[in-house]
Formats: structure tokens, C-alpha cells, sequence
């Protein structure tokens, strides 16, 4: 029975994990229609900033600014600069990010060298718990806890506020948004800055959760986070959410039991769920384009 | 003279270099350097086949590849290097190659582009962890991978190189055989404007599935060249980087040109194989990748049809037939 409850724990935090990088592509990917194939980037970043803040610092809040902060400033830089130009080329944006993904994939071993930097837990998160026979790690729930904050947050944004009314109209109809005189560019560009952060914030908490941060971890997680965005449902939060439990919880029994197969396991529900429902589980079906 | 008998010319000149190569500059390093050219040039091809005449991006065409590298490879290692393995394993390759393709396009060529990128990733990954894995380690020799042994009558440098050559020479013409076919022409009619085939009656799918699978194809047969070349085989030929390498000499090279990928893998390779040795002195030069990323993002914006396509235009425009 300790089994299952340790798998079944192991997954929503990883399901956790998942969701705070997803959030920030369900804004751009799901809602703005960006293919950022360097979402994975800037979640790389954020991790690096934060380890190495925390490491000299000793401040774990800086720390997850700092990481939140690194992934806004590049996330503005890219979508201003670089994919403004290739807004409605679907195929020009997933080359022009995946060249970004490169970019910084590789930019971040200059400072930091090619191999792992170790990520401590702050002392006041690593206390732990033998419940049963399942280990709880207080560092885990503090991440369950910010995933459901950020959901909570971003779910609140969204539907009830000016802003997040702003947003969804802009991105059915930006025409009309800017015919009622709101500069729809700039609301996107806040947006993309918002996903971006999203995804520093889910690289700063990641870090001491794996122990160690590494110039490939933005790229193993990327593809996980954008199959979830996919069966979730493109632009739906609940969708995103539930599908990262279920992506998360899935990842944590298959990997236990075959290690190699948990990318094609996720794969193969991305499809089994676009076969049944091309929308996603909670998408909204579209006109096809 | 007409600008086609200078295409023609210029064509057999450059042939007639290619050839001489081993004669002018002895065997070993460069030639060496060209067989994994010409493997290369032909996964770019494959891929433009792909990217530039149905506008599907993959980021998982090392699959097909890295398949054709391992089976033929196996068949060679298990049957201790024999003229038969080769044949057999060729075959093999080619067959599998049909499945996967077909596999795959039944499940992704149907959705959102976006999706088909996503979802050939992810499959390039899984054979990459799969061919790593210590499960198939009686096959594949997991992570350490395996030296190929090359039939007799293929130890000789010089042999290797021509064999590639004539290889890649007959790949590239059935590839022009296909891409002027009706079939081709409709594939081309895809690209620019779907909608418009569709409403002609065309099966979209159809034809982005047949040249899916004949694209899965010419990439085993790259993957098969490499083998050949390198005698030696490893996870490595699966890896995203390869993959995402072949994409960069595609679109340098120019998307729809189909022999855009000859000059692209020429240029990419060549450029490796350049910072590598500088690597040597000057560490920074092992971060080249850098600037492969930036390649990207300065083709998709200022060069769109890449060098050969840039050339084709600029040519055309000075013949006076504006497009």
C-alpha cells in the first residue's frame, strides 16, 4: 500500500511541477497561440539564476524572484525583438523559438559550465514527515501549495477581472479589441511576460526539488509541458491543471516500472486523447482553420 | 547559351570535382569529411521533401535516420560484416522505415502542424532512451554503441567514398523524379495553399502521407550512408541535436529546393568540423551551437528561401522572368 501512496504523492508533485511551467505556455501557447518552443528556456534560466542566487545569498525569496525576474526580462526581449515578426507563420515560430531554445540551451554553460549545479533547500523547507509508511517532504507541499496558489491566481485573472476579460476578448477578436482602443500588442506582450515569468518561477522552485540544475533540463521538460498544454485543452487553465495531475501521476508509475518508456506513455495519451477529443479535455472545439 | 545549359554545366563540373576528390587530395581526412556530407546532404533532402514541398516541420527526423543506421548496423555486427547482412539489412531498414512512417503519419499528419512537431519529438526521444536502454543491450550495445564491420570488398576508403557518391547521386535523382511527378506537383499545391487541393478534390492527407513516408525513406537510406561511412554506431544518431542540425542545413540551404540540403550539410558540417579544432585552443568555439541558434532566427527572418532559393530568385530576376 506504501507504493502506491508514495507513487500516487510522487505524482501530484510532479503533476505540480509541471503545472507551474504549464500555466505560463497555457497563456502563450494555449491562449495566445505562440509556439514557443523555447518556453523550456527560459524554465532553464529561471533554475539557473535561482540556484546561484540562493547559493550566494542564502535567501530563498530572492532566490525565486530572481528566477521569476531572469525569464520577464528574456521573455520581453524574444517576443518584442524576435516573434512580433513571425506572429500568424505557426512554422516560423517553431523555428525561430527552437533556435532561441538552442540559444539559450547553450549560452547558459558560458557562466555556469556544462555540467550540474547543485540546488540546496532552504532550511526552512526541508524538514520531513514519516506518515504511515510514506515520507513527506515539506518541500513537496510547499510546491503542491504554489501550484494551486498559481492556478487559484491565474484562474481569478482570467475570469473575473477587467484585464483577464481584456485578454480572452484579444484573443478571439484582437481587431475589435483595438478598435475599443486598447493597444492589444502591449496587453499580449504582458502576457508573454506573465508566461514567462510563470515558467523562471517553475525553474527556481525546480531546482532544489531535482538537487541539481542542468543545461538539458529545459529541454526534458519542455516536451512534457507542451503534451499537457495539447491533451488539456489549448487556452483552458482547469484543463492544463488536470492534465499535469494526470501526466505527473502517470510519469511517476511508469518510471517506476519501466524507466524508458515514460516519454512514450505520455506520447501515447496525447494522441489516444486527440483521437476522442481533438479538442483536449477541456478545450473548446474550434472551426477547423 | 541558354541559363539551362549552364545549370547543366556548372552541374557536371561540380560532379566531375566531387569524383577527382580522392585522386586530388588522397583519402583519409577528406574524404572522410565528404561521406558524412553526403550522408547529411541526403537527410537534408529527405527533410526538405517534408518542410518544403507539404510545409510539415519535424523535429524528430533522426527517428528514420538513426533506424537506418542501427538495423543496417546490427545486420553488419551479426553477421560479422557480410556482403549478405548488408543487402539484408538495407532491406530491413527500408521496410521498417515504411511502418514507422506510416505509424506515425496515421496518428499526427491528421492534426495541427504544431502537434506533428510535437509529436515526432517525442518519438525521436523515445528511440533515443530505447536504443540507450540496457533492455536491448544484446542488440544494440546500449550506451556504448557499436564499430560496424564493412564487407571486404568496402574496407578501402576510396570504395566507401565512391559507393556513398553513387548513392547519394541516384537518391538525389529520384527525389527530382518525384518532386516534377503530378504527384509532386500536388504535394507543391499543399504548401500553397491547402484549402485550394482540397477543394480539388485531392486526399491532403494522402499525399502528405506519401511523402512522409517516401521522406522516412531517403532519411534511412542517409542513416544507412552513415554507418558506412562512420563503421560505427551509437545513440548519438538518434539525439535532437541531429535532428534539429538537419533542419538548420535545410533552411540555409533553401526550403523547397530540394537541393538546398547538398549545400547546407556542406556548410554545417564543414563548420563543425571547423570549431571542434578550434574548440581545441579556444574554448568558446565549443559553444558554436550558439550560433547555429542564431542561424535560425536570421534565416526564418532575412532569408527565408534560404541561399539556393535567394540565388534561384536573384538569377531569375536578372533573366528578366519576374516572378
Amino acid at each position: 500500500m506504501g507504493i502506491y501512496l508514495t507513487l500516487a504523492l510522487n505524482g501530484i508533485v510532479n503533476g505540480s511541477l509541471y503545472f507551474l511551467m504549464a500555466a505560463g505556455l497555457t497563456l502563450i501557447f494555449g491562449l495566445m497561440r505562440v509556439v514557443n518552443f523555447a518556453h523550456g528556456g527560459l524554465y532553464l534560466w529561471g533554475a539557473y539564476l535561482a540556484a546561484f542566487t540562493f547559493a550566494t545569498t542564502g535567501n530563498f525569496t530572492l532566490a525565486l524572484v530572481a528566477g521569476a525576474v531572469v525569464a520577464i526580462v528574456l521573455g520581453v526581449i524574444m517576443e518584442r525583438g524576435l516573434i512580433a515578426f513571425v506572429y500568424h507563420n505557426e512554422n516560423g515560430q517553431l523555428l525561430v523559438t527552437m533556435g532561441i531554445m538552442l540559444i539559450l540551451t547553450e549560452l547558459i554553460k558560458v557562466p555556469f559550465g556544462p555540467s550540474e549545479l547543485s540546488a540546496n533547500t532552504p532550511n526552512d523547507l526541508s524538514n520531513s514527515w514519516l506518515v504511515g509508511q510514506v515520507v513527506i517532504v515539506q518541500y513537496q507541499l510547499f510546491m503542491i501549495a504554489a501550484s494551486v496558489i498559481v492556478f487559484l491566481l491565474l484562474l481569478w485573472v482570467l475570469h473575473k477581472t477587467r484585464l483577464g476579460m481584456i485578454v480572452r476578448a484579444g484573443v478571439y477578436n484582437p481587431e475589435l479589441v483595438e478598435a475599443c482602443g486598447i493597444a492589444i500588442r502591449r496587453v499580449f506582450t504582458m502576457v508573454f511576460a506573465v508566461g514567462a515569468g510563470l515558467a523562471g518561477l517553475a525553474g527556481a522552485i525546480a531546482g532544489p526539488y531535482l538537487g541539481a540544475v542542468t543545461p538539458t533540463m529545459g529541454f526534458d521538460m519542455q516536451l512534457n509541458v507542451f503534451i499537457i498544454v495539447v491533451v488539456g485543452g489549448l487556452g483552458s487553465l482547469t484543463g492544463s491543471f488536470v492534465a499535469s495531475m494526470l501526466i505527473g501521476i502517470l510519469t511517476a508509475v511508469v518510471s517506476f516500472y519501466f524507466s524508458s518508456l515514460a516519454v512514450l506513455v505520455n506520447v501515447l495519451v496525447m494522441v489516444v486523447v486527440l483521437l476522442i477529443r481533438p479538442q483536449g479535455l477541456f478545450g473548446e472545439r474550434e472551426s477547423p482553420a | 547559351m541558354t541559363p539551362r545549359t549552364w545549370q547543366i554545366g556548372s552541374l557536371f563540373l561540380l560532379l566531375l570535382l566531387v569524383v577527382l576528390v580522392p585522386v586530388l587530395f588522397g583519402v583519409g581526412g577528406p574524404t572522410n569529411l565528404l561521406e558524412q556530407v553526403f550522408a547529411f546532404a541526403l537527410f537534408a533532402m529527405s527533410y526538405d521533401l517534408l518542410i518544403g514541398y507539404t510545409g510539415v516541420v519535424s523535429f524528430g527526423h533522426a527517428v528514420f535516420f538513426g533506424t537506418g543506421a542501427y538495423v543496417a548496423g546490427i545486420f553488419l555486427v551479426h553477421s560479422g560484416g557480410s556482403t549478405a547482412g548488408l543487402i539484408v539489412g538495407t532491406v530491413v531498414a527500408l521496410g521498417v522505415s515504411v511502418l514507422l512512417s506510416l505509424l506515425i503519419a496515421s496518428i499526427s499528419l491528421r492534426i495541427r502542424t504544431v502537434y506533428f512537431a510535437m509529436i515526432t519529438l517525442a518519438v525521436g526521444q523515445t528511440f533515443y532512451v530505447l536504443a540507450g536502454s540496457q533492455m536491448l543491450q544484446p542488440l544494440t550495445n546500449a550506451d556504448d554503441g557499436m564499430t560496424v564491420p564493412l564487407p571486404v570488398w568496402l574496407m578501402h576508403d576510396r570504395t566507401v567514398y565512391y559507393v556513398t557518391l553513387l548513392v547519394l547521386v541516384s537518391c538525389v535523382w529520384l527525389l527530382r523524379l518525384f518532386v516534377r511527378s503530378p504527384v509532386g506537383q500536388v504535394l507543391q499545391g499543399i504548401r500553397e495553399n491547402e484549402g485550394r487541393v482540397l477543394a480539388l478534390g485531392h486526399s491532403v492527407y494522402r499525399f502528405k502521407a506519401v511523402a512522409f513516408v517516401i521522406s522516412g525513406l531517403m532519411a534511412t537510406m542517409a542513416g544507412i550512408l552513415y554507418v558506412i561511412a562512420q563503421t560505427f554506431v551509437s545513440t548519438g544518431v538518434y539525439d535532437v541535436s541531429i535532428s534539429l542540425d538537419v533542419l538548420l542545413m535545410t533552411i540555409i540551404g533553401g526550403v523547397g529546393t530540394l537541393y538546398g540540403g547538398l549545400l547546407g550539410a556542406l556548410l554545417i558540417i564543414g563548420a563543425q568540423t571547423e570549431f571542434t579544432n578550434l574548440a581545441g585552443t579556444f574554448p568558446i568555439f565549443g559553444r558554436y551551437t550558439i550560433l547555429f541558434g542564431v542561424l535560425y532566427i536570421v534565416i526564418v527572418r532575412f532569408m527565408p528561401r534560404g541561399i539556393v532559393g535567394t540565388v534561384a530568385q536573384a538569377l531569375k530576376r536578372w533573366n528578366g522572368q519576374e516572378e
